[in-house]
């Protein structure tokens, strides 16, 4: 199963809910070779009814044999909201093999997606921004609500530029509940921007992970003549020699992530590397890390 | 536009071989989409991008310069007139003063209209003076001192020279071969139509040469001149000297005129002379009595027209005795004293006082006190005679000896010393008479005459082995004329007789040119000129006469000889009318009258039309079909060679320095 995690394998498959699904699938049958981490649906605890409480959770076996009445609790049942912000600018088209950054975003937001809402029962919602709000889904629990998620990953398309202020302003008016965000972007920001911009969701309480997508060929450029390069958003041209892309490009595109990473967590946040060309259960992984470290 | 080697254009493809290494060899570079350019700095974008700008400027640079390489060997060149080569104009104010501007005020006209030029010139354009005569004469260089040029212009004296537009032009030729700017000429003439040379080609002006004529006459006007004077230059009798005169009318009428002798100032005789309308009318003065040495003399009319200079003509008469000349000859021979006596007057103008002895009575004579003995026919001469005759001509003196008949009975000739090697009768023999078969032309004797044509000789004495040089020879190579040095004197043998039994020599004309030709030469006497035409030439002194000092002094009483050209001086040329005072290099004293070209005297302008093709108003066309040569050199190949090589030069550095400015950034480059 674990092959299916395996983005160009997923490239070949159509429909987000089928990749979703094979995603989950697969990473859950990985799982349980592993002793650390717990599910959802696991039994934690019992607890003394008392008025208010939800019937459908009374433990009617216990009930039988005690005429008392207790809470059947779970260690899931502590619900979650997930907000994903995925960033659709022309930067996330970028891909230098069959799975471009914007594919790998949807497959990860979509496995999140599936494994939050199928698996959890957790609340999901979606924002999909590049320097406007372009698609907004409201973080819910009801029927259809992956259907809904999945259908505005799909319209998702990448254009435009980015611009961090606006979305997270627009989710902050619209955020209510504390959960979980996260963000999904190429990031290519300044990390100090990126955190001054994405902190305030800290202050609600929020637990805030930034997955950072990058294309291999953004980490390790391989050039072999000096080529012409435009920026997919601003169309500005740059001419760059081979050995610039080999050495110092290298220097400062480490540089940058580790400022991002070292910025981020400083600020309380969460930060993961996720590379195009590697399996997807990272970002699921740290997902569930956080979510166990919210309960 | 041309090229001298257009083949060196092809060399021109070479801007190929830059285009092919820059742009078809040139790194091309794709542009590829990427993500963000933020960890890309901005000084690392001079790489490719600006490399390539400077690599096109640098393809441009090197593309010129093969283009200008190829260019400059091609030596292109442009036709330009020599006019168009210089944006400078000059003025030339060319004023004639020849003699014919010395009728009324012309001369004086022209100098005004020349001063009122000059004022209206702007400053800044330069102008240059010159006086037209038989000769262009420089008086300013070219200048924008106004100051200079009007003085030039008040110098002007009038001259005595026949203008000559033929000169002009010639001068002006010579002058545009140097100097290629515009030329305004200015011609303030009378536009005399006897200045025109005899071709009209020899006045077309350079293309850079405009004309523009100033005429100063005012139509035509009357004129009386005294065309030509003939008069002895040596008179040895007055009443038999003759002076003749041609009085002259240009666009006169029907007159009578009054024309005088003067000799010294004073009128000696006059003569009333009618003169027909536009004509000439002759006038002959039968003595000339003047007094002996060097006379002054004119021949004047009273014409009151407007050139009163042409109205005397100078000429100047020496007076001398008759020259001796003893005549020896057998008291038989009644023919040769005959006929030589008169060539001899007939020819010489009385010049010669013939005495004659026969040979009996010529014992007591003493040959020195004659200019030269003549010897026809003698069989002997008296001993005392011949040793006298002989020292005579030894001591510079010289004799002219016949040999006839008569003297071919002795085996040697008198005086002349060879011996007689043979006498032919030639009207005894087939040939019945011989002609001269041979002559020397530049010998004295026969050098205005040198043709014998008809002249039969019938008998001719052969002297041998003779070492005398021989003048002439009959047709079976007998010498007949022989001339031998004789210590400082000559001896002239004629080996025939002076009568006509032994030739018909005395019978035809030419025997008057020989006997006058040989008694000059025998006596040493020259032919003198009395007038001279202005322009004309004194010749100073003859070959042997070098390094001895000659004196001339000039109408005015000056001497315009230097010391140093007073002692090497050949000739000198005439260039005012008056009488010239000469001292020969032979130490004789000479008197020459010299007047100015009578064809001053006409003056008739030049028709309009002429002048008009003159001024190219009628069409260069005209005036390039006339002058084939003149045409071409209006049309000048303007070589551009220098300019291709300087651009080139430019380039190359520029092109250099951009290429060492891209190798210093390339270094560095990180």
């Amino acid at each position: 199963m674990q092959r299916f995690l395996d983005p160009a394998v997923l490239a070949g498959i159509s429909g987000l809910d089928l990749v979703a699904k094979t995603v989950v699938d697969g990473f859950v049958a990985g799982l349980h070779r592993s002793p650390d981490f717990g599910f959802s649906q696991e039994f934690a605890e019992y607890r003394a009814y008392s008025p208010g409480d939800d019937l459908r959770h009374v433990d009617w076996n216990v009930f039988a044999r005690t005429e008392r009445a207790y809470l059947k609790r779970y260690r899931g049942e502590t619900n979650t909201l997930l907000t994903v912000l995925l960033d659709a600018s022309s930067s996330m088209n970028y891909s230098s093999h069959k799975v471009s950054k914007m594919d790998y975003a949807r497959y990860v937001a979509a496995s999140l997606f599936y494994l939050t809402t199928q698996t959890q029962r957790d609340a999901a919602g979606l924002i999909v921004f590049d320097d406007e709000v372009r698609t907004y889904i409201r973080a819910s629990t009801r029927q259809g609500q992956l259907y809904r998620l999945l259908s505005g990953l799909e319209n998702a398309e990448a254009r435009a530029r980015t611009n961090y202020a606006k979305p997270l302003l627009h989710f902050q008016n619209f955020l209510r509940k504390r959960g979980m965000v996260v963000v999904i972007s190429d990031f290519f920001e300044s990390p100090e921007t990126i955190v001054r911009t994405i902190e305030p969701l800290r202050y609600h309480g929020n637990e805030v992970v930034l997955f950072h997508v990058l294309d291999p060929q953004e980490l390790k450029p391989e050039l072999d003549e000096p080529v012409l390069l435009i920026d997919m958003e601003t169309q500005e041209s740059l001419e760059v020699t081979p050995e610039y892309g080999r050495e110092e490009y290298r220097t400062k595109v480490q540089s940058h992530i580790t400022q991002l990473k070292d910025r981020t967590r400083a600020a309380g946040m969460d930060y993961h590397l996720l590379v195009t060309s590697s399996p997807l259960d990272g970002a699921l992984r740290e997902y569930l890390t956080l979510r166990q470290r919210r309960r | 536009m041309g090229f001298l080697a257009p083949w060196f254009l092809a060399s021109a493809a070479a801007v190929g071989l830059p285009i092919y290494l820059h742009l078809l060899r040139r790194h091309r570079t794709t542009p590829l989409p990427f993500s963000s350019l933020m960890f890309f700095e901005r000084r690392t974008q001079s790489s490719i991008k600006h490399r390539r700008k400077k690599n096109i400027s640098e393809l441009k640079g090197r593309g010129v310069v093969l283009l200008l390489l190829a260019l400059a060997f091609a030596n292109p060149f442009i036709e330009r007139s020599a006019a168009s080569m210089s944006g400078e104009k000059l003025d030339l104010l060319v004023i004639d003063d020849s003699f014919s501007m010395r009728a009324g005020t012309h001369l004086a006209d022209a100098k005004r209209d020349a001063l009122a030029f000059l004022e209206t010139r702007k400053p800044s354009e330069r102008a240059q003076i010159m006086a037209l005569g038989s000769q262009v004469h420089v008086l300013t260089e070219p200048t924008q001192d106004s100051g200079v040029l009007r003085s030039a212009v008040n110098s002007i004296q009038p001259g005595d020279t026949r203008a000559s537009f033929g000169e002009l032009a010639g001068t002006l030729r010579s002058m545009t071969e140097t100097v290629h700017t515009p030329i305004e000429l200015h011609l303030f003439s009378d536009m005399q139509r006897s200045a025109m040379p005899a071709s009209f080609a020899e006045m077309a002006l350079p293309a850079n040469v405009s004309l523009v004529p100033h005429p100063q006459a005012r139509g035509p006007e009357p004129n009386w001149t005294v065309e030509s004077v003939s008069a002895p230059g040596e008179v040895f009798d007055p009443k038999k000297s003759r002076v003749q005169a041609v009085i002259s009318g240009y666009h006169t009428p029907a007159a009578k005129k009054t024309v005088s002798l003067v000799v010294n100032g004073k009128a000696i005789a006059t003569q009333t002379v009618d003169v027909p309308a536009e004509g000439r009318a002759s006038v002959e003065f039968s003595s000339l009595d003047v007094p002996y040495g060097l006379t002054r003399c004119e021949v004047r009319i009273d014409s009151a027209d407007s050139l009163p200079a042409d109205d005397a003509s100078l000429f100047a008469v020496k007076r001398s005795d008759p020259r001796k000349v003893l005549f020896v000859y057998e008291s038989n021979d009644t023919r040769s004293p005959l006929y030589f006596r008169a060539a001899l007057t007939s020819a010489a103008e009385s010049a010669f006082n013939l005495e004659t002895a026969t040979v009996d009575r010529v014992a007591n004579v003493q040959p020195a006190g004659h200019d030269f003995v003549v010897l026809s026919d003698v069989a002997s001469l008296p001993a005392s005679f011949e040793n006298a005759l002989t020292n005579y001509v030894k001591a510079g003196g010289s004799v002219f000896i016949a040999a006839g008949t008569s003297a071919a009975r002795h085996p040697r000739i008198p005086i002349f010393g060879d011996t007689i090697a043979d006498s032919r009768y030639y009207s005894r023999e087939g040939a019945r008479f011989l002609t001269v078969g041979e002559m020397d032309p530049s010998y004295p004797s026969v050098q205005k005459a040198n043709r014998w044509t008809g002249v039969k000789f019938y008998f001719a004495v052969r002297v041998a082995g003779t070492d005398a040089r021989v003048a002439a020879r009959l047709t079976d190579q007998t010498p007949l004329l022989l001339e031998k040095k004789i210590g400082e004197g000559r001896a002239l043998l004629f080996a025939s007789g002076l009568d006509n039994f032994t030739n018909d020599f005395p019978l035809h004309p030419v025997f008057i040119p020989f006997i006058d030709q040989t008694a000059r030469y025998l006596s040493g006497m020259e032919t003198r000129a009395g007038s001279r035409i202005v322009d004309s030439f004194l010749e100073l002194r003859t070959a042997k006469e070098q390094s001895v000092g000659v004196e001339v002094i000039d109408p005015d009483g000056k001497r315009p000889l230097s010391l140093r050209e007073a002692t090497a001086a050949q000739s000198f040329q005439l260039t005012r009318a008056g009488f010239y005072q000469l001292r020969l290099a032979n130490g004789r004293q000479d008197l020459v009258g010299v007047n100015a070209d009578r064809r001053e005297s006409d003056l008739d302008e030049i028709p309009k039309d002429i002048l008009a093709l003159w001024t190219g108003n009628a069409g260069n066309a005209a005036q390039e079909a006339s002058s084939g040569t003149v045409a071409q050199d209006q049309k000048k190949p303007y070589s551009l060679w220098w300019y291709a090589v300087l651009l080139l030069l430019l380039v190359a550095i520029a092109e250099s320095l951009l290429s060492s400015q891209y190798l210093t950034m390339s270094r560095e480059e990180p």
